[in-house]
């Protein structure tokens, strides 16, 4: 056996060596995505397609939940739901985010330990960081001593405005996700060889036309990074409002997801078969946007590879 | 040497065998209760009991949080429970699922059914007791805890305000909204700093465990049971709405924007709070909240003498469960709900054993009267399958009303025919489960 393992190992090429150590080595990997990520994936599209009430088995039903999803006054309301705060905590994070990147990518005295405090927001979890931003939001609350002055109220119902609590929930969403994309726009800043940047300055651009021209461009693949897991993580937005948000969701929907649609449906209402398909057709909804997203960050042009 | 040899060999062919027999009759039954802290002592200490004189059968005990949930989906990955309790609101869900098995009288040690319902009461007595968990004329558990809701005044804060709950409190729900009034102190700008009295706005079941039964004094119900079909633009569903919705926005006394009311009322900032049961008062001791307990009030043209829903945990056996574990199970069941007077005195829980209501003990128990005189002329809540859809439904309907400003007739129509639908697919899966 020892010799048989010995022949076939020296009559493998130096290659083919290689290439056996690396697919012992990814086989975790692979095995880990197959276990927790594409088992699931197959299984969450089968269960879409049955009549699943979680207490009993799955009944067979075809494409019935898709068509019944089209005319469902939640799952449709949901859709706008989501994509309001997908767009309302996305486009904001990217820009205050960078900004926020930009200053501390300055030297200046205390820097690193207000990045540090800047950081801070990131390390509780966010199930942590919804019970204080509900106790911030308390109508008489710390926040409405310091806005209400300014609007002339005493109290403001933050969570309970039907027109306010989504703009609570998006802020709440972007004060906590800032450090964490600012991390990686200060990774792709730090990148870009200084060089370049004397380069510019030494043809007569100002710090505005330096970074317009010159750091913007080649901050491209970090963008379309920070663009792609930001909407990624908002599409799959649940936390902020299962825990915040009134009623799981509340008031009147205005804060229902579809990540709440599908825990309502899946383990509220015991319409499992409908809460996979809401998954499936988010997935899809994902695999859109962020595929457009990498299709728009694709360019041969101004990459330092 | 060789009668030596074949009397030891016997011997232990003989051990053996019995031991083998042994663990063939023993049998496991795990078990599932949701969290209430006080209760579990008394159980864990009832369990022990239950195997000691039972030595054949093992209990595994579980305290589960996020109950609901947890539940469900144990049961649908076959990973659930042989013996577990539950909430009267979803009871009939599980029962349309077929997940539930009829009460075996034999095995909890009764002759006949009727005898089951005899322990908790002669003739109507037992019926209406045992009605959360009748389905068909079947009965498929009995309760570990019954409950329901009365007022709890916090008698110093009543007494600041001039007020003496033993006189002043209200009997209708009009009088009840002038005396929050004088109860509610506001801070600068008009900010309530103290509520008279509130709702409990947390949570759909409160639509049907408290709205509903204010229709129903009104001589309404939102729900029909029976023909699984929601009447809820009604002239008295619009009446318990306008007085919700008078309560916060027109007298400003309240509204779901505060501090829960529970949580107000033990912390001192609320008054008077509708929605604890016999259960609330160790928190409120615990606190040191000098209180006194009262009525529901009713309108004051109310055609039904009703306080609050009634609803229970219920004691249910899983149908999944291999015969011989079902019936250990129902041994274990009589055996937890053989002794009331410890669970009402070490977790103020009541279990409504008939034997148990005659004794000097209860007779002397100083919170139940005002509860028991409610049970009495008050009945469950609706009990249908797709609760948790409905009252989802109901509360969408009172946020957009009483936060939406949006208009009643409208809201009430579509939410009439929104739960018409749920219901309509709810009862398309029972009999589609064949439990209908």
């Amino acid at each position: 056996m020892r010799r048989l393992y010995h022949r076939l190992w020296g009559e493998m090429s130096v290659i083919s060596r290689r290439q056996y150590w690396g697919l012992i080595f990814v086989l975790p990997a692979v095995l880990f995505f197959v276990v927790f990520f594409l088992y699931p994936l197959v299984t969450g599209f089968a269960l879409s397609l049955t009549d699943f009430t979680l207490l009993r088995p799955p009944v067979w039903v075809g494409l019935d939940n898709y068509l019944d999803l089209l005319k469902d006054r939640l799952f449709l309301k949901s859709i706008n739901v989501t994509l309001g705060y997908v767009f309302g905590s996305t486009v904001p994070t990217w820009i205050l985010s960078l900004l926020a990147a930009l200053l501390f990518y300055q030297k200046f005295p205390g820097r690193e330990g207000l990045k540090l405090l800047f950081f801070s927001p990131l390390l509780p979890s966010v199930a942590v960081v919804s019970v204080i931003w509900v106790v911030l939001l308390h109508p008489s609350g710390i926040l409405t001593h310091i806005i209400g002055p300014f609007f002339g109220k005493a109290e403001i119902t933050w969570l309970h405005d039907l027109q306010l609590s989504p703009i609570v929930i998006v802020v709440a969403r972007v004060w906590s996700v800032i450090p964490f994309y600012m991390l990686i726009w200060l990774a792709g800043l730090t990148a870009i060889p200084q060089e370049m940047r004397d380069a510019a300055r030494v043809d007569g651009a100002n710090r505005l036309q330096s970074f317009l021209s010159v750091e913007l461009p080649l901050l491209r693949p970090t963008a379309v990074f920070v663009m792609a897991v930001s909407t990624i993580a908002a599409f799959q937005g649940f936390t902020l409002q299962f825990v915040i948000a009134p009623n799981k969701g509340g008031p009147v929907d205005v804060n229902t997801t579809l990540g709440i649609v599908i825990w309502k449906y899946g383990f509220q209402f015991f319409r499992m078969g409908d809460a996979a398909a809401v998954s499936v057709v988010l997935f899809a909804f994902i695999m859109i946007i962020t595929g457009m997203q990498l299709r728009l960050g694709r360019s041969d042009h101004y990459s330092l590879n | 040497m060789k009668f030596r040899l074949l009397f030891v060999f016997l011997l232990f062919a003989g051990l053996l065998t019995t031991v083998t027999q042994a663990q063939d009759d023993q049998v496991t039954v795990t078990l599932w209760m949701h969290n209430h802290t006080p209760r579990v002592a008394v159980d864990e200490e009832l369990i022990a009991e239950f195997m000691e004189e039972n030595p054949n059968i093992i209990v595994e005990y579980e305290v589960v949080n996020d109950f609901f949930t947890a539940l469900s989906t144990a049961l649908a990955s076959g990973a659930g429970p042989d013996v577990f309790n539950q909430f009267t609101l979803f009871n009939a869900q599980f029962y349309a699922q077929g997940l539930l098995a009829p009460v075996d009288p034999v095995a909890m040690g009764y002759q006949t059914i009727e005898d089951v319902y005899a322990h908790y009461g002669e003739g109507v007595v037992g019926e209406t007791v045992l009605a959360g968990d009748t389905f068909n004329g079947i009965l498929y558990g009995v309760p570990t805890e019954l409950s329901n809701y009365a007022c709890y005044a916090n008698d110093d804060l009543w007494a600041e305000a001039g007020l003496d709950p033993a006189t002043d409190f209200p009997t209708t729900w009009e009088g009840l909204t002038d005396v929050a009034k004088q109860l509610t102190v506001r801070g600068d700008g008009g900010t309530l700093v103290q509520r008279g009295f509130d709702f409990n706005w947390y949570g759909n079941i409160y639509m049907m465990l408290h709205f509903d039964p204010m229709v129903q004094q009104l001589g309404h119900s939102m729900i029909d049971e029976a023909t699984y079909t929601a009447h809820i633009n009604t002239p008295q569903v619009a009446r318990v709405m306008q007085y919700w919705n008078d309560l916060v926005n027109v007298h400003e006394l309240g509204g779901p924007q505060y501090t829960r009311s529970r949580d107000a009322f033990i912390a001192g900032e609320l008054a008077t709070e509708c929605t604890f049961g016999n259960w609330g008062t160790p928190g409120m001791e615990e606190s040191g909240i000098n209180y006194s307990i009262h009525n529901i009030p009713r309108f004051a043209d109310a055609v039904n003498d009703i306080g609050f829903a009634t609803f229970a945990y219920y004691l249910q056996v899983n149908a999944d469960a291999p015969r011989e574990v079902q019936e250990a199970g129902w041994k274990l069941i009589a055996h937890l709900t053989s002794q009331p007077g410890r669970y009402l005195n070490e977790a103020a829980l009541f279990q409504p054993v008939a034997e148990y209501l005659a004794t000097d003990e209860f007779a002397n128990n100083e919170i139940m009267p005002v509860f028991l005189d409610e049970l009495y002329r008050g009945a469950y809540h609706p009990r249908f399958a797709g609760f948790a859809e409905v009252g989802d439904a109901l509360g969408r309907a009172r946020d957009r009303v009483i936060l939406g400003g949006e208009d009643m007739e409208t809201v009430l129509q579509e939410t009439e025919d929104e739960v018409n639908d749920i219901l309509e697919r709810a009862l398309a899966d029972i009999e589609a489960a064949g439990s209908g």
